[in-house]
């Protein structure tokens, strides 16, 4: 596993659409140096690499479906409360370029 | 040197369901924005999705359709990205358990027959809704949380024409299991295109560029042949095709950069834990497809037993809608060959003639049955039977109750037209004599005056076998 | 006097026998809000109760949540109140909508009064991590120790004898630890055993529904107001909800205890261990079985590692709503993406991005067969290992923290390599969707430290029993260490 570098970083923050300062970078890159050792570390666990990867805590399958009914939907007026920019019954938005 | 293109389609195609994929706000079109929604729609903090039953089987349906293997356990995966049309910043979509797998379906081209082979068939949600103006955007998310399918081929179609006719082929069977309304002009079928070529014979891939919704069969076919061709020439220069998106510009008959891809998204899938894992018994996988409307192969056989000609089965089956009314007509007991004719010549001219679709026209298909039952019995001559259509198709009422109000239903007394032939005759001698001396028109003459006298009333086909006689016997 | 210092059975009798009106006590836990200076509130809903306690409907006065004040974590959706999430982001947010647990304690009698801090999204042990800065912890009058998190704020309500009950998140030890360090008794029972709908998502496969009583009996007794399947969260379960209550004097002897020896052998305080296998003894004395097991170190020093890969890499995406248009805190800016970055550079704090970075570069595709994947099959390996205890054993016990309550000053933020097995194995529990329950052990210089039972998957019955055996040997329950005392 490569070493985190602070530039893989920044463009992984990026991605996810926000920005930190230098010192925080420095701080996680720190950070993943511990951490990455440690996942190797855990790559060598016997049995790890066979294993099947888990998402549920438990067997938890059910054969559960919901019908196919419309329930009443909430209000437009309730929908659009929390937003901070509303121009005739939808959220506005700088024009989107597709 | 020579070329060969390589081509795949990702068609996303909108469920009609009642309810969303994973909230039951209602699935509604052209409604007021942000009316049609529930908390999940919008992404809020604690709002949990829910698998939509119907959603399921429709997948199912068209899955066999499409000869997949069908997974018995539904699992759903996040699609990580961030896009304004996006409200929870993830999609849910199928990444690693498709619902449907391996499948293929058969086209007909000028060619011959071809089987496409099908990648996979998953259910995801649909995004908002955007409605772009000079320098704003606004959302509507009654489109968010619609249920989708996508279908991917597999990179085997070779052609604009075997691309246009997969995508219908595919839509036939959408609109024909009634999963969906399947109208691309709606958005409700989109379809992206992969398109690379290669040197012919080679096992390796070309650089892939993506065309994106592309509206329209035949825009397909001209987009993918464009690209084709644009590709080719790239290649026999000696120069390399970019990697790209790129649109179809329907005026110029072109395809157009849209943007690079040089920096591919990382969706980062991963599996959604609030999605418990969904365990589909046989018996509900079997009751999906046994339950499942007639596909239009399978009603063409059905028709063709009926009697129906080939010309006629077609006819009928281009349109799901029409095969649906003409169903319905044979269910009220007509006669299936004569009510396919009336269908094919009457009711397709009346259509075309109004700029309607089936949907609008507004003699129902039991109204339809009546007057084919009535044409049948021999009760009216066919001017009489046009001239009946064109009153339901005004009055929009059963053609028994039109002919009960009018009193026009046809005089096949013999003695009745007797009596009016020979008051014809008596009125108009010299025919006699003409007829004599080999004038064969004057039976049409008398016939003609005989209905008119009756005003129209008068069984044609028994009048003028009467009227022949009644000449001979002179 | 008052009541809010006492057991919720303890109040529930008051109310009953008429000695007190739900309103009284609400405006005494109010009042008790109000002076707090643990820093426990990011909303009091004074108006919001008073009315509530004024219009209550006394055909439920035999549920036991009847009229009583209680607290909840910051994170429960809660209709018309606002809910941060101890997040900037989230600024101005006011749901539209109620969480699925606040609609069953409030169906029951119960009245919220206030909304609790907690570090912030839920993510951080440390109480300090919320945008209102530490929680206290009231059991130490210099306010120099820590409550613990992510659940400070309840946990400290309730230590402070403020409300009797105060509802947490639990996705690590979030309930579990800070109960440890405050004194009182925090379950998160199973997965799926009580509905997540309107708990803000820190990572699904984790997180679970938990809260803080006073006692065992009270714990149970609150397990089956909240217990049971519910229509909008499709991950919860169907299996029948019991009477919690039930089982919880019926004798333990000839039931099995585990103590995991390499998680004991991790403790060095050497008065918690004394206590801890005094306790042990206590218990053998009431006829129960007590082995020490192995689970290889390996896996146990890979609990915290794998925890944070895989609650980091769910919480990029159950956050990525968060930004900036549909509500909350709104930056301008020319473009979406402008608004997006700016909003959530400003929203967020700097322990929040850290863990998103780590949890997106986890699930790159370069990255996640040797990070997500791989934290996602070790988590296969400590849920097998500890269940294959589970199979032998009717519970695991051990001491739930290997110390008392840390100093504010020492840095729990930052990812350390030397980090001790005893610190964060709880968290094998949310892992395994297993119940657990932490309650109190004994004092150390004033300061509380607890134990921690884990039971098989549905098995609260026995979790309870057991635990109301150490809560019967100990004697400790309804401690409360009063702000002026």
């Amino acid at each position: 596993m490569e070493k985190a570098s602070k530039e893989v970083l920044q463009l992984t923050a990026s991605k996810l659409m926000f920005d930190m300062t230098d010192e925080e970078y420095d701080r996680l890159v720190k950070e993943f140096e511990v951490l990455i050792k440690q996942m190797n570390i855990i790559g060598e666990i016997k049995g790890v690499d066979d294993a099947e990867p888990m998402t549920f805590p438990f067997d938890v399958t059910n054969s559960c479906l919901r019908e196919d009914v419309c329930s009443t939907s909430i209000k437009k007026e309730e929908a659009l409360k929390n937003a901070k920019d509303v121009k005739e019954g939808q959220i506005r938005l700088p024009r989107v370029l597709k | 040197m020579e070329f060969e293109a390589v081509i795949g389609l990702e068609i996303h195609i909108e469920l009609k369901t009642k309810s969303k994929m994973f909230s039951s706000a209602p699935v509604t079109y052209g409604l007021e924005p942000n009316t049609q929604i529930e908390l999940y729609d919008l992404g809020f903090p604690g709002v949990m999705p829910s698998v939509n039953k119907q959603a399921v089987i429709s997948a199912i349906r068209v899955c066999h359709a499409l000869n997949m293997k069908i997974d018995d356990t539904l699992m759903f995966d996040r699609k990580n990205y961030f896009y304004s049309d996006l409200s929870k910043g993830y999609q849910i979509t199928q990444q690693f358990r498709p619902i449907g797998r391996e499948g293929h379906l058969t086209i007909k081209t000028f060619e011959g027959e071809k089987d496409i082979g099908i990648e996979r068939l998953h259910l995801e949600e649909d995004a908002c809704k955007q409605l772009h103006y000079s320098d704003y955007t606004l959302i509507d998310y009654n489109r968010s949380g619609i249920p989708l399918i996508e279908i991917v081929s597999k990179p085997e179609i070779r052609s604009g024409e075997e691309a246009a006719k997969y995508v219908e082929k595919i839509r036939s069977i959408v609109t024909f299991l009634d999963v969906s309304n399947g109208k691309m002009e709606e958005g409700s079928l989109r379809c992206d295109t992969n398109v690379s070529v290669r040197e012919k014979g080679s096992s390796d891939f070309g650089i892939k560029v993506e065309i994106k919704n592309v509206n329209g069969l035949t825009n397909i076919q001209r987009a993918i042949d464009y690209e084709i061709r644009r590709q080719t020439e790239i290649l026999q220069k000696g120069e390399i095709v970019k990697e790209e998106t790129r649109r179809y510009d329907e005026n110029k008959k072109i395809t157009v950069l849209m943007r690079a891809k040089n920096d591919p998204v990382d969706y980062k899938y991963f599996t959604d834990a609030n999605i418990a894992p969904i365990k589909l018994s046989k018996e509900f996988i079997q009751e999906a497809i046994s339950t499942s409307p007639e596909l239009a192969e399978v009603k063409k056989i059905r028709y063709l037993s009926m009697g129906l000609n080939e010309y006629d089965s077609d006819l009928l089956i281009s349109d799901v809608d029409l095969s649906k009314y003409f169903d319905e007509a044979v269910r009220s007991g007509a006669n299936p060959k004569l009510l396919a004719n009336w269908i094919n010549v009457n009711v397709r001219a009346s259509l075309k003639r109004l700029n309607i679709s089936i949907n609008e026209f507004p003699i129902t298909p039991i109204h339809l049955a009546e007057l084919i039952k009535i044409i049948e019995k021999g009760k009216i001559s066919n001017v009489q039977a046009r001239d009946l259509f064109m009153k339901m198709l005004e009055k929009k009422i059963s053609p028994n109750k039109i002919l009960e109000e009018s009193d026009s239903t046809q005089i096949s007394d013999m003695s009745t037209i007797q009596k009016l032939i020979l008051e014809t005759i008596s009125e108009n001698e010299k025919s006699v004599i003409d007829y004599k001396n080999g004038n064969e028109r004057v039976v049409g003459f008398i016939v003609g005056q005989v209905l008119k006298k009756s005003a129209g009333k008068a069984n044609p086909a028994l009048t003028s076998k009467l009227v022949l006689e009644e000449l001979k016997r002179r | 006097m008052g009541y809010m210092h006492l057991g919720l059975l303890d109040i529930h009798e008051a109310l009953i026998k008429n000695k007190v009106t739900p309103l009284e006590l609400v405006l005494e836990a109010i009042e008790l809000a109000k002076k707090g200076t643990n820093n426990c509130f990011e909303y009091i809903c004074e108006k919001e109760a008073i009315e509530k306690a004024k219009k209550l409907d006394d055909s439920k006065k035999d549920n036991i949540l009847y009229g009583i004040p209680i607290v909840v974590k910051d994170n429960y959706s809660t209709k018309d109140i606002p809910t941060t999430a101890s997040s900037n982001i989230l600024k101005d947010y006011v749901p539209i909508f109620s969480s699925e647990v606040v609609n069953r304690l409030e169906e029951a009698g119960a009245i919220i009064i206030g909304k609790t801090t907690m570090d912030e999204l839920g993510m951080g042990g440390s109480g300090s991590a919320g945008h209102l800065g530490t929680t206290y912890n009231p059991w130490d009058k210099t306010k120099t120790h820590r409550i613990g998190g992510s659940s400070c704020g309840s946990a400290s309500a309730i230590a402070s004898g403020i409300v009797p009950l105060a509802i947490g998140s639990d996705t690590g030890d979030s309930v579990r630890k800070p109960a440890s360090y405050g004194a009182s008794v925090g379950l998160k029972p199973t997965w799926g055993r009580i509905s997540r709908f309107g708990l803000f998502p820190f990572a699904a496969s984790l997180d679970h529904v938990g809260y803080f009583t006073r006692s065992v009996y009270d714990s149970a007794a609150i397990l089956n107001v909240l217990a049971g399947r519910d229509e909008k969260d499709y991950s919860s379960s169907f299996k029948p909800v019991e009477d919690y209550t039930k089982k919880l004097n019926e004798p333990v002897a000839g039931k099995r205890i585990a103590v995991i020896k390499e998680i004991v052998d991790a403790i060095n305080d050497q008065d918690i261990l004394a206590t801890f296998k005094n306790n042990l003894e206590q218990l053998r004395q009431r006829g129960v079985v007590i082995d020490f097991v192995s689970i290889d170190y390996k896996l146990l020093k890979a609990i915290y590692p794998t925890y944070i890969i895989v609650s980091s890499a769910e919480a990029t995406s159950n956050n990525a709503n968060l930004d900036g248009v549909k509500f909350g805190l709104r930056e301008p800016g020319k473009t979406y993406e402008e608004i997006l970055k700016n909003t959530r550079t400003k929203g967020f704090s700097k322990l929040i991005k850290r863990r998103f970075i780590i949890g997106g570069y986890s699930l790159l595709k370069e990255n996640r067969e040797e990070l997500f994947v791989r934290a996602q099959k070790c988590r296969r390996l400590i849920v097998d290992a500890f269940n294959s205890v589970l199979d032998k054993f009717d519970a695991i016990y051990c001491p739930a923290t290997p110390t008392v309550a840390p100093l504010i000053s020492s840095n729990l933020e930052a990812f350390i390599g030397d980090y001790s097995i005893a610190d964060d194995y709880m968290a094998f529990a949310n892992m395994g969707g297993l119940p657990s329950i932490t309650l109190p052990l004994g004092f150390k210089d004033g300061l509380p430290f607890g134990g921690n039972l884990t039971a098989k998957a549905f098995d609260e019955s026995n979790l309870f029993n057991l635990a109301q055996a150490i809560e019967d040997s100990t004697g400790l329950k309804d401690l409360v260490a009063k702000e002026d005392e």
